[in-house]
């Protein structure tokens, strides 16, 4: 079904919200293709997880399995920001992983830009920060750049440009000879991001970025993220912190107990079915009174009509418990 | 979404990015010597960062100590006690090294998740191992050249003052008993202590030495690498690591057990055959007894190891590799 997007953004239809409603979970985005080559394709999209299911051997005499994920399936569009949330244990990190090669998938396939992600040269595209990322305390933040970089089969031009812009992207001028042992938190964060942003990926997978960072280094990686978003880098973010998801995603999906339970784009699914929010400007107290009425009036301008929203914390939480 | 949108992203990121680099466009390669080579050098420094070269200092005190301190020995005696205890603290430094140092490698990374960092790069996981077994073999080897030219110095230097003292002493003989210097016997007695000085200083057959050390902890590290990538604790990996050193002391005994008890036996055979393929032959690099006791060592036997230590590598460094290929990170 053909949906006019600036339709939507502009307000003039609220048909969308349906329309969406009505598409599967997996296949929501527009830019879902069927036909996933190995090569990369314009139309491929940033990464297409397919009936992903994951099992881990618990060692034992008797052959116990824990389910991590579940026949997950999602589509990740190009220049998109796409929230992986869900509680400690659901299945985000453990999906993330076989996305990046690092466990192997029970069954199912994922790609990222219709390369098989459990090929190598399909990570040339691809820069990760995992959670709580330590990197290598020996080295300054200069020498961790460089080293990724030398990994990364940069050559020394290319290593001495993208140092320093990636420094000033993360704000670390002022620290780039200082060993890493001596960084704070926040610091620790933006290194790790600049690390994952050495080979120009267009894709970035962030687990849990502001994990106990302070409200201030939260807001910078943040606005980093913002960034990265602008520039039209497609991102995966996993985060507990629900608010920040839902300033910076496109789409969000919910994983619980290994299950995608949820899955959209984030005005979808936080706006609220049964009911209809009318903003007025210049209203009179007795237009006001007739609006209640006809909810329309002759010199009023109509700012938006549509659906009140809950928060993104109040839906993860409906969906998780 | 429409086709412009479609498109915008990489155009956006280009601008992110400045000039595209130029690796962008290279297709990735399998094997990549520079990305190895990285590997390597960060493993090296990492190491040496964890200063690890500290043991040097205890090392040369020791060796100094030595040199300086058995002085009631004959001087022949007083070179070998020398020579014996510096290419044993060679090998057990290069020994601990080998299994400590590299049993630190894989855990510390899985632990501080760098190694997700590293391997979600275009990373093949068999470049990694061979990155991080070829950083410890520099770093052993580096450790091995300082030991070496300290250990050289420290006996050239003994060997010259015991010549000068021997030759000093035989001429203080002379002085009182000029008459001697008609003596034939007492002229060989003088040439054969200086020679035997000689015969226990400094000779190439000390570097064969120093290479055997060398071969047998670069076995060591590829061993205690392959037990690394399956192990649990570091704790294990170590002892799993001792254990083989131990019986790669002793496995030319099985084998030569298993084989002369029945020639012809199949399964003695088999348990030969598995015995001399999962654990290496150390027996193979025991020449130091021999270089201390002033005997020559053939070249074809230093061949023969190098050839040995090159297959050993490949095997256990190939094993390793399977193993962490397929190893859920």
């Amino acid at each position: 079904m053909e949906v006019d997007w600036q339709d939507w953004r502009d307000g003039r239809k609220d048909v969308t919200i349906e329309v969406c409603e009505q598409i599967p979970v997996t296949h929501c985005a527009s830019t879902v293709t069927n036909d996933i080559k190995m090569n990369d394709t314009p139309d491929a999209p940033a990464v297409e997880i397919e009936h992903l299911t994951k099992l881990f051997r618990i060692p034992s005499l008797r052959k116990q399995t824990v389910l991590a994920v579940n026949d997950l399936s999602l589509t990740v569009g190009r220049g998109e920001v796409y929230g992986l949330i869900g509680p400690n244990g659901s299945g985000k990190s453990t999906t993330m992983k076989v996305l990046l090669g690092l466990l192997h998938a029970t069954s199912g396939k994922c790609s990222i830009f219709g390369r098989d992600s459990s090929q190598v040269d399909s990570r040339k595209d691809v820069g990760f920060l995992p959670e709580n990322p330590y990197f290598y305390k020996h080295l300054t933040a200069s020498e961790t750049l460089e080293f990724y970089g030398r990994v990364c089969g940069l050559t020394k031009a290319e290593r001495r440009d993208q140092n320093a812009r990636l420094l000033k992207l993360v704000d670390l001028e002022h620290a780039k000879d200082r060993r890493l042992a001596g960084y704070s938190k926040g610091m620790l964060q933006r290194i790790g991001l600049a690390q994952a942003l050495v080979q120009n990926p267009r894709l970035v997978v962030l687990d849990e970025p502001t994990a106990g960072v302070d409200p201030s280094g939260s807001r910078q990686i943040r606005d980093l993220i913002l960034e990265l978003k602008e520039q039209g880098i497609s991102i995966i973010l996993s985060s507990h912190l629900l608010e920040q998801v839902q300033e910076v995603c496109d789409r969000v999906g919910i994983i619980y107990k290994g299950d995608l339970v949820r899955e959209g784009r984030l005005e979808d699914l936080i706006s609220i079915e049964d009911q209809t929010e009318i903003i007025l400007k210049n209203a009179s107290a007795a237009l006001l009174e007739k609006v209640r009425a006809l909810a329309m009036g002759e010199s009023t301008e109509v700012i938006s009509i549509g659906r009140p929203r809950t928060t993104l914390e109040r839906l993860f939480l409906e969906e998780t418990q | 979404m429409n086709d412009d949108d479609h498109e915008t992203p990489d155009q956006k990121r280009t601008g992110y990015s400045g000039a595209a680099l130029a690796t962008e466009s290279q297709p990735h390669s399998i094997f990549s010597p520079s990305r190895i080579w990285a590997l390597t050098m960060h493993t090296f420094t990492q190491m040496v960062r964890m200063r690890v070269f500290y043991f040097l200092l205890f090392f040369s005190a020791g060796i100094i100590l030595v040199a300086f301190m058995f002085l009631r020995f004959t001087p022949e005696q007083e070179l070998k006690l020398l020579k014996d205890v510096s290419l044993g603290a060679m090998s057990l430094f290069a020994g601990i090294f080998a299994i400590a140092g590299t049993a630190l490698l894989i855990p510390k990374d899985l632990e501080d998740r760098t190694l997700y960092t590293i391997l979600c790069k275009p990373v093949p996981r068999f470049e990694y191992l061979l990155g991080k077994l070829l950083g410890m073999l520099v770093l052993i080897f580096v450790s091995m050249l300082f030991m070496d030219a300290l250990f050289c110095t420290v006996v050239g230097v003994r060997q010259k003052i015991l010549e000068k003292e021997v030759a000093v002493a035989y001429d203080q003989e002379l002085a009182k008993y000029p008459e001697r210097e008609q003596n034939e016997s007492w002229k060989e007695q003088r040439e054969e202590a200086l020679s035997a000085i000689t015969e226990n200083g400094l000779r190439w057959d000390l570097q064969a030495a120093v290479w055997a050390i060398f071969l047998k902890a670069s076995v060591m590290t590829a061993v205690t690498l392959l037990v690394s990538t399956f192990a649990t604790t570091t704790l294990f990996t170590i002892i799993s690591s001792i254990a083989v050193f131990i019986i790669g002391h002793g496995q030319h005994l099985g084998r030569s057990y298993f084989l002369s008890g029945a020639p012809d036996g199949g399964l003695e055979r088999a348990l030969a055959g598995a015995l001399a393929v999962i654990f290496p032959d150390f027996h193979l690099y025991d020449i130091v007894d021999a270089v201390v006791s002033g005997e020559t060592i053939a070249t074809t036997l230093l061949l023969q190891m190098s050839g040995m230590t090159c297959l050993y590598l490949l095997i256990y460094t190939a094993a390793a590799s399977f193993v962490f290929s397929n190893k859920e990170l």
